[in-house]
């Protein structure tokens, strides 16, 4: 299991660096010069309301959308010209799952593991994201937090060096918060680069080591959780107040 | 290669599982040929090639319009193609595997329905492979960039309902159950310049049938190819243009 969360080189400063970064959906400007860093090793939460630009954000960074303008470099490479043995270190999980109902979880799993080609091994990966006792159901009968355990796997094929995670909790029960949780330290600890969208400020306050709140596009805080929470401040309140 | 026949693999189990789709590819086919080879109820005019030629174009529509038209427009719809848009797989290479699962089942098709043909007496002898397979390969340019087409702009639902539609309008109307020079004079000028209608002349002269009609202002075959070729060509180019990968 060792090879799906160790990071193995390191030949740039942080795993992803965001520079203006302007997305528009026809008039309207859904993430306005919008600029930060992930680093390897480390949590980073982006954070904000409904229609702040959080899923517009990741997804220009996973390759998913086109930014009007701006830079976007994942491990060292620019988004837009990225190849594939930079794409296979990349590890992605939608908010919108990407999954046909009659996937099934091995077999999908596998498929992705074969597309990643990260020597990463299925089996161990179901077991991982405890879906090894759903293996043969397909994603319309799992339940929703094992949607999501499942689009975590999906996710994890790449061995990443960088996660993109929008939502990972959204609908998950403690016990899968838990093991969402326990999987994104390991990933840490491996030095991966964590890239966290959540409605969930205080899973970010558990988890994230840096936060990045957006509000109406715009990067309103961009600190450390220490920071941000200095003097027993809670996020919950730090954000509210950043984005009234 | 080892990505696109990975995601060949992939296509053909999901096909396999998805029974409605069997049912169009395959079931379809095979009992229009068997009841209508066994059963005199079409006019003389309709021989066993002109209905092997029309079965043919039949299965060819129903795997590489609507099968694929429907499937892709779900998978749209379920973000599946973003997605896999993203692993190193790729939309370039998701495309080509598309077009690879497509050929294997159009490949099964027509080997499973010359074995019947030739079971039901229809001689093999006048068959031409090669311009069988010529037809056959802008059949399914065509068909397939139509079915993208519809399955790239519309919501999966109405997709659904496009793609069965202008199946049940191009069999009936379209010159392939009727022959185009037996439908009516109007519907069989328009008949004459769609895809279904070349597609089953072609097939049929492929056959070793005679062939019949102007089309394009040319006699068929010739016609008939030349119209063939023009949506073959036109299709894949009006899919690539107006194709969304994200619903």
């Amino acid at each position: 299991m060792s090879t799906v969360f160790v990071v193995n080189q390191r030949q740039h400063n942080n795993a992803l660096d965001v520079q203006n970064l302007v997305i528009r959906y026809g008039d309207v400007t859904a993430v306005d010069a919008v600029s930060f860093s992930a680093a390897f090793g480390e949590v980073t939460a982006v954070l904000g309301r409904n229609g702040a630009g959080k899923t517009s954000t990741l997804e220009a960074c996973e390759g998913v959308r086109r930014a009007a303008s701006g830079t976007i470099r994942v491990l060292g490479a620019d988004i837009s010209t990225i190849n594939n043995n930079v794409r296979a270190r990349i590890g992605v999980m939608l908010q919108d799952g990407g999954i046909a109902p009659n996937a099934r979880v091995r077999s999908l799993v596998r498929h992705y593991c074969t597309l990643y080609a990260r020597g990463v091994d299925a089996d161990e990966l179901v077991a991982k994201v405890g879906l090894h006792d759903r293996r043969s159901s397909t994603w319309r009968r799992l339940s929703g937090g094992e949607r999501q355990r499942f689009s975590l796997a999906l996710a994890l094929a790449a061995a990443p060096e960088i996660a993109f995670l929008d939502e990972p909790t959204a609908g998950v029960d403690l016990d899968g918060r838990e093991m969402i949780r326990g999987i994104i330290a390991d990933l840490v600890q491996g030095g991966c680069g964590v890239v966290l969208a959540t409605h969930d400020l205080d899973e970010a306050e558990r988890v994230a080591h840096r936060a990045v709140v957006l509000h109406r596009g715009k990067v309103a805080l961009n600190d450390t959780i220490a920071s941000l929470c200095a003097g027993g401040r809670r996020l919950e309140d730090v954000v509210r107040e950043a984005t009234r | 290669m080892r990505l696109v026949l990975a995601q060949i693999r992939m296509e053909l189990t999901t096909l396999v599982r998805n029974y409605e789709q069997l049912l169009l590819i395959m079931v379809i086919p095979i009992g229009v040929l068997i009841f209508f080879g066994n059963v005199a109820v079409l006019p003389d005019s309709i021989t066993l090639t002109r209905l092997v030629a029309s079965v043919l174009t039949l299965s060819l529509i129903s795997t590489a319009m609507v099968s694929t038209g429907i499937a892709t427009g779900f998978e749209r719809s379920y973000h599946v193609l973003k997605r896999l848009g993203v692993t190193p797989l790729g939309r370039g290479r998701l495309i080509w595997a598309k077009a690879g699962s497509v050929s294997v089942v159009e490949l099964v098709q027509v080997t499973v329905l010359v074995a019947i043909a030739v079971g039901l007496g229809w001689s093999i002898v006048e068959l031409s492979w090669w311009r069988l397979a010529l037809a056959l390969l802008l059949g399914t340019a065509a068909f397939a960039g139509i079915g993208l087409c519809l399955a790239g702009r519309l919501r999966a639902e109405a997709n659904l309902a496009a793609q069965n539609g202008l199946y049940l309008v191009l069999l009936a109307l379209g010159g392939v159950i009727i022959p185009v020079d037996d439908l009516p004079d109007g519907l069989g000028a328009v008949a004459r310049y769609l895809p279904s209608g070349a597609l089953a002349e072609v097939v049929h002269a492929s056959l070793g049938g005679t062939p019949s009609g102007v089309w394009l202002f040319i006699d068929a075959p010739l016609g008939a190819w030349l119209v063939l070729a023009i949506w073959a060509l036109i299709a894949p180019l009006a899919a690539a243009r107006l194709f969304r990968f994200d619903g």
